[in-house]
């Protein structure tokens, strides 16, 4: 075998021994009866319930639940934190190291004391939900953006005043793409803790969702489906930080480049770069999914609330066919 | 006092002044926001009843149990593993990726069949949720300390322990206290939705306590409490820092900051 290649293989059973050591002392602690298995149902259990959730459609339900009001709140979070940022970052500067404690305090306030208040200004719906989840990414959001763009080279923005752009060209053709990098991490910082603090927000109060679904379980003693939740959410939040990571990577390479190979070195392009295309399509897949999943949580809100007297509320709607525009 | 105190300070008034005269005047419900000074008097009748001092004890102590939880087992932790172990943190940092978007939250009941409805269960889910921001940013700190530095220090000497104790640990103690800052930010926010979910005690208890009830004021004063230690905590640690990593010019990062993108030698 090729060494580099036995080193490739090396490596990665090393990285996997970890987990696969955990999941195999999960299914024998158990059936070996160390712990009591209707506690702790082993791991090959388990496994076969996320499918049984998958196949009643309950799953993918509640996924898209989870998903729509994380997605709405982040695009309410970008859409207030984007443009608030640029401008105290740079235009307004002393004004926005004077406002530093207060937005400092702000960001601290906790979201679950906000849910009550939320819930008085927007009623128990889906918007005070959302508004949660828009508090919770805008601070990241906000605080990467203006550091992204104090963090600008000053001599990118002396060239460019100097070919004599106008304030609003500096601020979308070099300040915003220079910072967008800085951004990228508020943004999927914004996303991770979102999708953590959504999770346990539907735990405490909601119909729907992800955390509902683990709740709901609870409630019923329907323990292996518990685990099957649980471990479906971690998986879910693991590959949403990974995948942000890999499209931070891949997107922004070129900063890369500069900032970890200044003398030469060559710049490599990497495996994907979108175009103005695939901008394009992906916002408009987003808009659609934003509108799509909106009719429908409120359709699945409207049949939650429903049948609470008959068949014992939830498992109503679980044969629910869902269609979420593409997934 | 310098001119961006003053500022700063002004700042913070002009906010206080919009919570107190924006419901004044009608131009929010002041039945959704209360004025601060409705906030402030429903503060003081929580101090006078005693209940303020109760809930607050009684969340401080889960915070503070479930970090020092944390602190104690997450720092030897990544000590161990990101000084002496390089292959077994290798092994290990999925599975403690995993771990740590386990939300603790989500198996509340788990751990509640284990460590039932009381203190210890809550002091758990705060521990384990602190001691992943620790240990990662420990390894991260022993993995970034300046070779240099080692390297000069072996060359006059110094043993193995000694090297560990006066010049790996210093070296990475701004990376160790910005995972703890991490940790005490998510302590709080997450102790309150344990408590929302099921407590007879503490701040998110009050809280949740004046929703079924409709206290407007009272939910804003929980909040406003909340806000104050979560604040407070973070300055402390903060203050504690400047204190002993005194030979240090870059601090541990704020909350949600990063370093600056561009290096900025040009």
């Amino acid at each position: 075998m090729h060494p580099a290649l036995k080193e490739t293989i090396g490596y990665h059973a090393l990285r996997g021994s970890g987990v696969t050591l955990f999941l195999l002392l999960w299914e024998l602690a158990p059936r070996l009866g160390w712990i009591d298995p209707y506690f702790v149902p082993p791991f090959s259990r388990v496994l076969p319930e996320i499918g049984r959730l998958w196949q009643e459609g309950a799953l993918q339900l509640h996924l898209v639940v989870s998903i729509w009001r994380a997605a709405c709140g982040l695009v309410l979070a970008a859409l207030i934190a984007l443009p608030v940022g640029l401008l105290l970052g740079e235009r307004f500067a002393a004004l926005s190291e004077a406002l530093d404690p207060v937005l400092r305090v702000l960001s601290q306030v906790n979201p679950f004391t906000l849910m009550p208040v939320f819930v008085l200004f927007f009623g128990i719906g889906e918007t005070a939900k959302v508004a949660v989840v828009a508090w919770v990414s805008l601070w990241p959001i906000l605080f990467y953006t203006i550091t992204g763009v104090r963090g600008v080279d000053p001599v990118q923005v002396k060239s460019a005043a100097s070919l004599g752009v106008t304030q609003t060209e500096l601020l979308l053709k070099v300040l915003l793409p220079a910072s967008l990098p800085t951004i990228a991490v508020g943004v999927r910082i914004g996303a991770t803790i979102t999708f953590y603090i959504l999770v346990a927000a539907e735990m405490l109060g909601s119909s729907a969702g992800l955390g509902f679904l683990v709740h709901n379980s609870a409630m019923n003693y329907q323990i292996p489906r518990i685990y099957a939740g649980a471990t479906f959410i971690v998986l879910l939040g693991f590959l949403l930080n990974r995948t942000l990571q890999l499209l931070e990577r891949n997107l922004f390479d070129w900063q890369l480049a500069a900032a970890y190979r200044p003398h030469g070195g060559g710049y490599q392009r990497s495996l994907w770069q979108p175009g103005r295309l695939t901008v394009a399509a992906g916002s408009a897949f987003l808009l659609l999914f934003l509108i799509l999943g909106g009719v429908e949580v409120q359709k699945i809100d409207r049949e939650a609330a429903q049948p609470a007297s008959e068949s014992g509320g939830h498992s109503h709607h679980l044969g629910t066919p869902v269609d979420n525009g593409g997934f | 006092m310098n001119d961006m105190t003053v500022k700063r300070i002004l700042a913070i008034c002009v906010l206080l002044a919009a919570w107190e005269l924006l419901p004044r005047v009608g131009a929010v419900n002041p039945l959704f926001i209360p004025p601060f000074s409705g906030v402030l008097s429903a503060l003081a009748d929580l101090n006078e009843s005693g209940e303020l001092a109760r809930h607050t004890l009684v969340s401080l102590e889960r915070a503070l149990a479930g970090l020092s939880a944390a602190v104690v087992l997450g720092l030897p932790l990544g000590l161990i593993l990101g000084g002496w172990f390089p292959r077994i943190q290798q092994a290990a940092e999925p599975l403690m990726e995993l771990f740590a978007q386990a939300n603790p939250v989500i198996l509340a009941h788990i751990i509640i069949f284990f460590l039932g409805i009381g203190q210890s269960a809550k002091i758990f889910i705060i521990a384990w949720l602190c001691i992943w921001p620790i240990t990662f940013s420990t390894i991260t700190g022993l993995k970034t300390v300046d070779p240099g530095l080692i390297k000069a220090a072996r060359s006059l000497g110094l043993g193995r322990g000694e090297l560990f104790l006066r010049v790996v640990l210093p070296a990475s103690a701004p990376s160790i206290f910005t995972g703890l800052r991490l940790a005490a930010g998510y302590a709080f926010i997450m102790l309150i939705a344990a408590e929302m979910m099921g407590a007879s005690s503490g701040l998110g208890f009050l809280v949740i306590q004046s929703q079924e009830s409709y206290n407007v004021t009272r939910i804003f004063a929980g909040a406003s409490i909340i806000t104050f230690f979560a604040v407070a905590t973070d300055l402390l640690i903060k203050g504690v820092e400047r204190r002993v990593v005194v030979w240090n010019d870059t601090a541990s990062q704020d909350f949600l900051k990063l370093p600056r993108a561009v290096p900025e030698q040009s």
